[in-house]
């Protein structure tokens, strides 16, 4: 099929560093659906929205720009897979778009590097753009399907950044959203509801760095309410939550003495599975949590 | 005027001790606080639903409702010296839940770029600044997942600053725009030698 939405592909810096697998999977399940995922030449870190805005906001709009005016420079929207860049991304887009002083003050300082931004693109989480029908929509998702994952429940991560704070996204409800569960469902699992599932998954805003106990509480609450609910995996929109309750569960044990075993996924590779990717296909071997048992119930 | 007392006078004396006074608070610091967070942060009315809903709140002393009336009251030390400061994950559900709209995420990280100015900063977050600094990205690319990479099919680096470094001139230079490299380093190295 050939691809109608062309977006350059932002990647971050999880995704391709450390779940190489998201970014097989978000390229080749995204061209079977009619979206065709460009390269973006020279990206760097978004840059972490935890870190530098609490340094320094300036600067983080100024990294964040950067990135963005790459991809004005190819005239195309930017896709991307991941609530930390989203939040960087998405909202700095916004916000020089709609703020002349902080335009003005942004420009300045890309002027040294021979950049403007122009506020020409539009910036998209690849979960909204599969979900939109009028780019893709869980009817076409549910079509491409070869193998449906029949026979596992799901709890769905939704991560902070992609829905928060409410008034500077367009997603609807922050409380209690399900679009994402049609998404997995879609895929032929079942979803679960858990207590407080728009609780955050513990690493943002610098902390998973600054009192890694402290995070990892939080993730194990998370992980507590999920298991309550008959989990059998995690599914996320974002590798840095997706790090945090995978490499977390090792962290937990080490730290807490409880164990798990809960598989955590991107979307993206529940979606190349559900497509018929091997796992091999997936570096599914990079996670930290064996997805074998997994494997072996929907395969 | 009548005053209350209790008839324990040391009790007294105690109590006394948390009476808000008037030479600890510096009014500039609400207002640089406001102006930074693009909050109207003296509106609120303390009624905690901001806590209430705080991830962070249930394990530490962290209260978010507590560093909002810090910021109203103008106490600049109290608040930008409390290690809790750092332990919000900026999760967004106080600025979402928040009756009286004020943001207190953004003014958690208003208060943060206060507290950098002043050296005060957990040396983790300088971290990320360096790592960017040398490669482009927070978390760089390794020899392990460069193998992985490569078996997908994918290029061992990713398109980005790890595959076009020349693109890494144009981050030092607004990084240097603010001093950011240098103050990072330096600051490393007072705590860590
Ligand atoms: S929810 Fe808003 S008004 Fe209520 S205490 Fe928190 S910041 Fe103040
Ligand atoms: S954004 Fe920060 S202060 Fe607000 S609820 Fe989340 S962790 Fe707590």
């Amino acid at each position: 099929m050939t691809a109608e939405h062309k977006y350059a592909f932002y990647l971050g810096c999880i995704a391709p560093n450390r779940y190489p697998g998201s970014e097989a999977a978000s390229i080749r399940t995204s061209k079977k659906l009619g979206i065709d995922l460009v390269p973006l030449e020279g990206a760097s870190c978004c840059p972490a929205p935890g870190a530098f805005g609490s340094i320094d906001l300036n600067v983080w709009y100024a990294m964040a720009a950067r990135n963005i005016v790459l991809a004005e420079q190819k005239g195309l929207d930017i896709a991307l897979i991941c609530n930390g860049c989203y939040k960087s991304i998405y909202e700095v887009n916004h916000k020089l778009k709609h703020n002349k002083e902080l335009r003005e003050g942004v420009n300045e300082v890309l002027k040294e590097i021979d950049m403007e931004f122009k506020g020409t693109i539009d910036v998209w989480h690849l979960g909204e753009l599969l979900y939109d029908p009028e780019i893709v929509g869980v009817e076409k998702i549910r079509e491409s399907i070869k193998v449906p994952l029949k026979g596992v429940k799901i709890a769905v991560h939704y991560g902070c950044h992609l829905l928060k704070p409410k008034k500077e996204r367009h997603l609807g409800s922050t409380e209690n959203p399900m679009w994402v569960e049609e998404l997995v469902e879609a895929l032929g699992a079942e979803t679960v509801q858990y207590r407080n599932k728009m609780q955050c998954c513990g690493a943002g805003g610098g902390v998973r760095g600054y009192d890694l106990t402290h995070a990892l509480d939080i993730t194990n609450e998370k992980l507590t309410n999920m298991v309550e609910a008959g989990a059998d995996a995690v599914v996320d929109l974002c590798p840095f939550c997706q790090l945090q309750f995978d490499r977390g569960q090792i962290e937990i044990e080490e730290k807490f003495g409880i164990k798990y075993d809960m598989p955590v996924f991107h979307y993206a590779e529940l979606l190349g599975l559900a497509q018929g990717m091997n796992p091999s296909e997936l570096a599914l071997d990079l996670h930290a949590i064996n997805t074998e048992p997994f494997l072996k119930k929907v395969l | 005027m009548v005053t209350k007392n209790y008839p324990d006078p040391k009790l007294n004396e105690k109590l006394r001790d948390r009476y808000y006074r008037r030479d600890q608070s510096n009014p500039e610091f609400t207002k640089e606080t406001e102006k930074l967070a693009g909050s109207m942060a003296h509106m609120c009315y303390q009624c905690g639903t901001c806590t209430g809903g705080c991830p962070s709140a249930p394990r530490s002393t962290y209260r978010i409702r507590e560093f909002m009336r810090r910021g109203v009251l103008g106490l600049e030390e109290e608040a930008l010296t409390d290690p809790d400061l750092w332990l919000c994950t900026t999760c967004y559900s106080c600025t979402d839940r928040c009756p009286r709209d004020l943001a207190p995420t953004d003014v958690i990280m208003a208060m943060r770029n206060l507290a950098f100015r002043r050296d005060i900063i957990p040396v983790n977050f300088l971290k990320t600044v360096t790592a960017i600094y040398a490669s482009g990205h927070g978390v760089p690319n390794n020899d392990v997942n460069r193998a992985a990479r490569e078996k997908l099919g994918l290029t061992r680096d990713p398109p980005t600053t790890h595959m076009y470094p020349e693109y890494i001139k144009g981050i030092r230079k607004i990084l240097d725009h603010y001093n950011l490299k240098e103050n990072a380093d330096r600051i490393i190295k007072e705590r860590e030698g």
